[in-house]
Order: structure tokens, then sequence, then C-alpha cells
């Protein structure tokens, strides 16, 4: 006997991510799912956002890591509301990791929910966590090889930071190649060049993420 | 990757729609992944094999329909299929503006079994 069957295998995680979009919406909040390598520098760029706008957008974190609590602490660190997930050897985050800890963050206060994915070039693209926005970093140090080698990121996400432009005269990597490729993979990508350490370029990343926000409550 | 999860999850409704169509074993399950994917055939069989065990799906064979990559080219105005996963440009002629729309499949598509 034949069974027609014909369901998505990742549909439990689709419906999953809906329901965070829908919670998360319902109370103003923009969310957005930053993605990366391990160490490009995801922790970084958000303790840097987070002190740079703070004062105008009303962040909350979910820092998500195979184990440990320092990037949790890092943020809380800067008073802004943390949930360490440790997915405890998983590869990334899926929908019904982030939809556990959503009632333990204080929603009401939080305009833009900002989650930090485990470090990952290859899985976190494949899992809707019922972000607006994918953005990933790729730091210069990691070659600019990897739009091509990776390329399910690149072509998943609405804007890509390169990172550690500040180490550019120290390597032989080209920035050209690393913006050509990323948009050959997807032709809407945004692409800002930055470093989280020196601040260079991060304004048109603050633009981009104010404007994401200007909908939400998260603009103050 | 994480194949072992994509198989619990096949396994999750196999289950389920054999309970509801009443089959006690399933002997053939079909499955459509897309070149696009980022699943791997072969590690997912592995994966299967091993989850399997002490499920109505322990005899099944796993069938794996692959779909190739295509899309639709606004330049040439023509649709295409591209022989690698991701596509940089239309295969036909050479386009950058154009829009993917098959080869993310990840579907069970239907189960054989015995009542």
């Amino acid at each position: 006997m034949k069974v027609k069957v014909v369901t998505n295998i990742l549909k439990a995680n689709t419906r999953i991510a809906e329901e965070n979009r829908r919670t998360l919406h319902e109370r103003g909040i923009t969310t957005i799912n930053l993605m990366s390598s391990p160490g490009a520098g995801k922790t970084t760029l958000l303790a840097r956002t987070i002190r740079d706008r703070g004062a105008r957008i009303r962040f909350g974190v979910i820092e998500g890591d195979i184990q440990g609590t320092h990037d949790a602490e890092v943020i809380a660190a800067l008073d802004v509301p943390v949930i360490q997930i440790n997915t405890a050897g998983g590869c990334h985050l899926d929908a019904n990791m982030v939809q556990s800890v959503l009632p333990e963050l204080p929603l009401e206060s939080i305009g833009l929910l900002v989650i930090e994915n485990v470090g990952n070039l290859v899985c976190p693209a494949e899992f809707d966590l019922g972000e607006d926005a994918k953005v990933m970093l790729l730091s210069i140090t990691e070659g600019d090889d990897k739009p091509l080698k990776y390329p399910r990121m690149f072509r998943e996400c609405e804007v890509l930071l390169v990172n550690k432009v500040d180490l550019a005269p120290h390597l032989d990597v080209s920035l050209e190649k690393i913006r050509a490729d990323a948009r050959g993979l997807n032709p809407a990508l945004q692409v800002f060049e930055v470093s989280a350490r020196t601040g260079q370029g991060l304004e048109a990343w603050y633009r981009w993420l104010e404007k994401k926000c200007a909908g939400s409550r998260g603009r103050g | 990757m994480h194949e072992l999860s994509i198989a619990l999850s096949v396994l999750d409704i196999v289950r389920s729609a054999a309970a509801e169509s009443g089959l006690a074993s399933v002997t053939v399950v079909r499955l459509r992944i897309g070149r696009a994917s980022g699943v791997q055939p072969d590690s997912l069989r592995f994966a299967f094999d091993c989850a399997k065990v002490g499920t109505p799906a322990e005899g099944a064979a796993l069938e794996i329909d692959e779909t190739s990559v295509g899309g639709h080219c606004d330049v040439c105005d023509r649709d295409f299929t591209n022989p690698e996963p991701y596509v940089l440009a239309c295969p036909l002629c050479g386009g950058t503006s154009f829009r993917v729309t098959t080869g993310d499949e990840l579907h069970v598509l239907d189960l054989e079994g015995e009542p």
C-alpha cells in the first residue's frame, strides 16, 4: 500500500519560526539573526553596536553557543537583557530553542532582538528562527574564497558585514573579490566593510539597523 | 552537517503518516531533496539507517529523488537548469539577474508499507 505524504521535512521548524515571528511582531520587536564563522567578531560587533546605539535602540540579545556563557556575560555587562542558549554540541540554533527562551526575556521593553547564532558558516543558514532579517559577518582573515565555498549563507542574508578591514594592509586578501562573489550569489545583498575594533565603517551599518527598526518600538 | 536531525524529522513524519493510514510496517520511504538544500543524500541514508531501528520504518528502504537547481533568467527571459548547486549567473546567457525557483526542496513524498 502506498501513502501520499508530501510534507516539508523542516515544516516543524518553519511552523515554530512563524509562531516566534508573530509573538515578536505583536510586541513591536524587530529581530535579527546574526551569523558567521567562529571568531569572525559577532560578539565584538554586537557589543560595539550596543555601546554606540544603546541610547537610541532598546536591545535584547539571545546568545547561541555550543557551551559556556562568555558571550552572554559580555552583553550583560552592557546592561542589556540577554539569555544564553547552549546547544550542547548542536551546530545551529533552531526555532524551538528560540521559542523556549522568549518567555525569559522582558519582551515589553525590547525593540530590537539580536539572536547571535552558533559560530558556523553552514548549518545556521538553513533554519528560520522567526527573524526579520539574516545578517552575516565575514572577517577578512578568513580569506576571500569564502563566498564561493559557503554560498548558502551569503545567498540567504540581507546584509554582509565584512569585518576586520583594519587588518587589510597585513593580509593578501581582496575586498573586491569578497564583494563581487557575494553579490554574484545574492545581487540584493547590502555589503558594509567595517572594523568592530576601530569603528571604521560602522555608521552605514547603524543607519541600516535604525531603518530596519523604524517600524518597531526599538527607535526612541 | 545535521543529517541525523533531518533523519529524525523524516522518521517523525513517517511515524504519524503510517499511524494515520494504518500501516504497521513501512517498506519504502521516498524523499525529494533539492541539490541546493544542503543535505547530502549519502549522509542522510546512513543517518536514516541508524535512526530507523525500533520504529515502524525499521525495514524501510530510503529512496531519494534529487531535484536539480533551476530558475528563470530576467535577462534572456528563459527558464534554466543549473549544473551546480549554486547559481552565480544564468547558464544560458551569463546574465546575473535571475530567480532560483527549484533546488531547495526537502520533502517526504510518500511511503509504502503493510497494514
